[in-house]
């Protein structure tokens, strides 16, 4: 079995025994090869994460919390989190995108807040010409509808792409946001005496070793952890820890994910500078059976470690009785900063909680990749007529309506969503009369051509969505996924990507509020192309809400179009080429644009205002044309940009907006860009059934009907086969 | 050659919860008077109707289907199998 | 008047009735546990949406076998106004105060999105306040969601005018598109769609205010 295989290295054992001073117990080892695995270690990628700013006059910090916290303002905060369930997805798609969605949950839930938002971003094989893949999609996605819908927490965005890197494997990305009064978060702090409560579902054998078991790649069989989704359980368990926070009965509170136990006695002893005497047969099990470092090491799903007084203890034991879930009172704190695990009398391991909850860190090796100099450099003809192309493009798995994922998923519980999913972002509004935007976006086909301008693009695109529902951002969540960092050309790709992220926040100012680093992604047929994904949130002041495009409504288009065809939906899908030049972001342009397009909304110039990015100009003036049923006559000519003709149809460059204006706020909107020095064009109008988009002397002719049947029916057609 | 009504039982392995079995345990059947009933597991019945030779092959040939089509997931879901000769049984 | 919100563990759009009738409609509201008994002062019961007992067995099953739906019916005999909102309507079916059954969308998956509703009868005290054929925009939000009773019980709801809701198009294959019903009375009243997710302007894509006669309907009563 698999619980039975340890994973610690044998320089990580040596390393142990020399920081405690004597052979470990079997107890202890259990312990640390969970703590120590890399996914709850970070030990690879840890002391490079500092490179990303995470302070922010917005950030607020708290020990022991594993959500990040933003001041909302007026007394509120926004917290927020970002996990993945790659692994387990990829075996049990169901259960393994479910679980993850309740794991990132109770990482909210822990600071003290309701979770009022999920964001899921998935990534499959291709699922035109692989069955497996569309069996992994669309359990996955069953499986984040049924976990979130029945807590009534409403997903309300995600992105979904489709790639050959993953086949037979499945990213599954789950971001969550929580609100709450700032005077509610839990306060981190525990004292000698004080009881460590278990709380929620029952111990069992079910996920054992997942930590070890995310941390390999997925080669070996061996895939005994799989996770049984309770929804039931966690929505009772959010209820009851709301109702305990409320009654002041929480002194400390961690999640029970990866490492199990193991994981969060030591890193909760650790962060709070305490011990903790824990025993495993006070533990409520599924099985009569277990041994000790199952209990230790167990991933049961929907468990919550509480940190509580003696004196409170009745209250929260009234109300898990009222709620049903089991609460049992495992163990005190300690003064003396060991986790000490007994089974009664014996004690099975006493060992600093700092050496368990600190692995050694490592710094490994990183090399240039070989295949960047290996890539496609074939340059497709120019042809005469793009519009077969453009309409191939609307049905792509990676462009067509996102609509058959997201009306599985309840994304109006809570009735806080005011921008609904199918638009750049969505927006909730919040008690303090502000409103939060969300989006999660990630690009691997870039990053895989250039890890670095890949990363900061997603960043940026990210960034354009928030700003397109009039929303500034104002922090980011971030999580890194690659293939083994034991492969220097991978690890470099890792260091590159974080490089780019954290440049561009720094200039940009954003904080990184939260963030995951998922290594060791890899199929039969070799790692994933880097996927660090982005999840953005944004504040307004002021709600800002698109209306439909009209009859001679004009197109204006914000930025410049280049030849960065690299990493595109248009090399990639139409031509198959992988290679050439990828989008690169420019800082100054980015933040210059940003602040222009918010400004115009401010101003309540435009009616709605659209990214461009995937399939770009031509894909993106689609959208515009489908989502409100009108056609266009649109010349690019005047457009920013001096690429050749599919460039500027189909290229990817970033920091370009479509602003959708009323023939009488035009003047005022091409003097405030002039000002600006923003650069932009006169588009053309809206109207008709037709779609046309000329350029260089060439006619896209499409009608929007047409156009609009392909694209909305195009995923839900894929996955039914 | 005859028909059989192969019936797939597919649950959760014995070590794998059921927690929608538990929640029919504790939140329904033992709160009525039911003490005597200490457990309950949900599970999925297929029935397929098979023209075969035999009642062996009819129902090598449905665990055949079974597995080459993932019409339950191994890994968390072990079925049984029975077979009756029945025509005319839907 | 005074209103209450019957919680059973699972339920979640609790919170979201609250805030409708509390601060958008200025009623007295209070919530009420499965296990409690009802306060006997009550003027309207809602049950609100959500997954009492994770839908197992069958959405509404378990829930129907609470301790608090002993009081509900006897509410229900004494005509007060009582509503039951998507989980809410399958738990006053499985308990029997309502005709018909719920069972898994035509389309075998969760749904959620906007549709249009079509007012069949304005004699319930939450259709009060509309006219017979109005339309009214509203979401939907579930997967047993679709209504289904034999030819004979819905000839019979037909002629006692028990249909109060039908959908403006075939939206999940529901027995003659309906999409909420009324006891023999008129005073129980269950819907599959949301109201309150359409009560406010700002959350209401369309825009119109039309869908809050629901709740205007049962403010009326007590007037």
């Amino acid at each position: 079995m698999r619980c039975c295989k340890l994973s610690l290295e044998p320089g990580e054992l040596e390393n142990l025994k020399s920081r405690i001073g004597r052979m470990p117990t079997r107890t202890e080892m259990h312990i640390v090869a969970a703590e120590w695995s890399e996914h709850c270690s970070y030990k690879s990628s840890k002391m490079h994460l500092k490179k990303l700013p995470m302070k922010g006059p917005l950030v607020i910090s708290e020990k022991g919390y594993d959500s990040g916290v933003l001041d909302a303002g007026n007394g509120y905060v926004i917290t927020a989190h970002i996990e993945s369930h790659n692994h387990p997805s990829a075996v049990e798609p169901y259960g393994g995108a479910a679980t993850g969605v309740g794991g990132v949950i109770r990482d909210i839930l822990s600071a003290g807040t309701r979770p009022i938002a999920i964001l899921d971003g998935l990534r499959f094989g291709d699922i035109s010409t692989d069955m497996h893949s569309r069996w992994l999609f669309k359990s996955a996605v069953s499986g984040i509808a049924d976990y979130g819908n029945c807590l009534g927490i409403p997903t309300v965005g995600g992105e979904v792409e489709f790639d050959e890197c993953y086949q037979n494997y499945a990213l599954v990305d789950v971001a969550a946001v929580g609100f709450g009064k700032r005077a509610d978060l839990v306060r981190n702090h525990a004292q000698k005496g004080d009881l460590v409560v278990l709380l929620g579902g029952m111990t069992g054998r079910d996920g054992i070793g997942g930590s070890q078991f995310a941390s390999d790649s997925l080669e070996s069989e061996n895939r005994s952890a799989v996770q049984i989704p309770d929804p039931f359980i966690e929505k009772l368990i959010i209820e009851a820890v709301i109702e305990a926070r409320r009654q002041n009965l929480i002194h400390a509170m961690k999640d029970l994910g990866g490492g199990g136990l193991s994981c969060a006695i030591s890193e909760t002893a650790d962060a709070l500078e305490i011990g903790m005497d824990v025993d495993v047969k006070m533990v409520h099990t599924r099985e009569q059976d277990m041994n000790p470092e199952e209990i230790m090491t167990s991933e049961s799903q929907e468990r919550m470690l509480i940190i509580t007084g003696q004196p409170e203890l009745e209250l929260l034991q009234n109300i898990c009785k009222k709620f049903r879930i089991s609460c049992s009172v495992i163990g005190h704190v300690t003064a003396d900063r060991q986790m000490r695990i007994r089974r009664g009398q014996e004690i099975l391991a006493d060992i600093p909680a700092g050496v368990v909850a600190n692995a050694s860190l490592l710094d490994l090796p990183s090399k240039r990749p070989q295949y960047l100099d290996e890539m496609d450099k074939r340059v497709p003809e120019q042809i005469n007529n793009y519009t077969e192309i453009l309409e191939r493009l609307l049905t792509s798995p990676n462009i067509a309506s996102r609509a058959w994922v997201y009306n599985q998923y309840d994304h109006e519980v809570g009735i806080r969503t005011v921008v609904r999913p199918g638009l750049d972002a969505s927006v909730l509004r919040l008690d303090n009369g502000r409103y939060l935007a969300l989006t999660i976006d990630a690009n691997p086909k870039h990053c895989h051509v250039n890890p670095r301008q890949g990363a900061a693009g997603c960043f940026e695109e990210a960034c354009r969505n928030i700003v397109c529902v009039g929303a500034r951002p104002a922090g980011m969540l971030d999580h890194l996924q690659f293939g083994s960092p034991e492969n220097p050309e991978i690890f470099w790709t890792f260091l590159e990507s974080l490089e780019g992220l954290a440049e561009y926040a720094k200039i940009l100012e954003i904080p990184c509020i939260g963030g995951k680093v998922s290594l060791y992604n890899e199929t039969p047929a070799g790692p994933i192309k880097p996927t660090p994904m982005i999840a953005i949130l944004g504040l307004a002041d002021k709600l800002f809400v698109a209306q439909k495009t009209s009859e001679g409504d004009s197109l204006i288009v914000l930025g410049d179009t280049k030849n960065e065809m690299g990493g595109s939906e248009y090399y990639e899908y139409i031509h198959k080429i992988t290679g050439g030049t990828c989008p690169a972001v420019d800082s100054a342009t980015s933040k210059k644009n940003m602040n222009a397009v918010l400004d115009i909304i401010d101003g309540g110039l435009v009616k709605s205002v659209h990214d461009c990015s995937k399939g770009g100009l031509a894909v993106a003036i689609s959208e515009l044309c489908m989502t409100s049923g009108i056609g266009c006559s649109t010349n690019l000519d005047d457009t920013p940009g001096d690429a050749p003709l599919d460039a500027m149809l189909f290229s990817e460059s970033h920091s370009r907006y479509l602003l959708v204006v009323e023939p009488k706020n035009k003047d005022a909107i091409i003097s405030l860009l002039k000002e600006r020095r923003v650069f932009f064009g006169d588009a053309g109008r809206f109207g008709g059934k037709k779609m046309r988009i000329e350029c260089k002397g060439s006619m896209i002719d499409l009608s929007v009907d047409k156009a609009q049947k392909g694209w909305s029916s195009s995923l839900g057609r894929l996955v039914h086969g | 050659m005859p028909a059989f009504v192969v019936s797939v039982t597919i649950e959760n392995k014995p070590g794998i919860s059921d927690p929608e079995g538990e929640t029919i345990l504790n939140d329904l059947v033992l709160r009525g008077s039911s003490e005597e009933i200490s457990r309950i597991r949900t599970a999925k019945m297929l029935k397929f109707t098979i023209i075969e030779a035999d009642k062996e092959s009819a129902g090598d040939r449905v665990e055949k289907i079974c597995n080459d089509l993932r019409i339950f997931n191994p890994l968390v879901s072990s079925v049984s199998i029975g077979v009756s000769e029945q025509a005319g049984s839907n | 008047m005074r209103v209450g919100i019957v919680v059973f563990p699972g339920s979640n759009c609790d919170r979201d009735m609250y805030h409708v009738l509390a601060d958008v409609f200025g009623l007295e509201v209070t919530y009420c546990w499965h296990e409690h008994n009802l306060p006997d002062d009550l003027d309207g019961i809602v049950l609100p949406g959500g997954f009492s007992y994770g839908d197992r067995l069958r959405a509404g099953a378990i829930a129907a076998r609470s301790p608090v739906i002993a009081d509900v019916k006897k509410m229900a005999q004494r005509s007060v106004p009582i509503l039951g909102v998507c989980n809410g309507f399958q738990i006053l079916v499985e308990a029997g105060l309502l005709p018909g059954a719920l069972l898994k969308n035509d389309s075998l998956s969760f749904m959620c999105g906007w549709t249009e509703l079509i007012v069949n009868s304005s004699r319930t005290p939450f259709t009060s306040k509309f006219s017979k054929g109005q339309r009214v925009p509203i979401p939907v939000a579930n997967s047993e969601g679709r209504y289904y009773a034999d030819a004979d019980t819905l000839k019979e709801m037909e002629r006692n005018d028990q249909i109060v809701f039908r959908y403006g198009d075939h939206v999940n294959g529901s027995s003659d598109k309906i999409a909420g019903v009324c006891n023999v009375e008129g005073n129980v009243v269950g819907m599959m769609p949301h109201p309150e997710r359409a009560a406010e302007p700002e959350i209401n894509p369309a825009g119109t205010g039309t869908t809050s006669l629901i709740f205007e309907s049962l403010c009326g009563v007590a007037s």
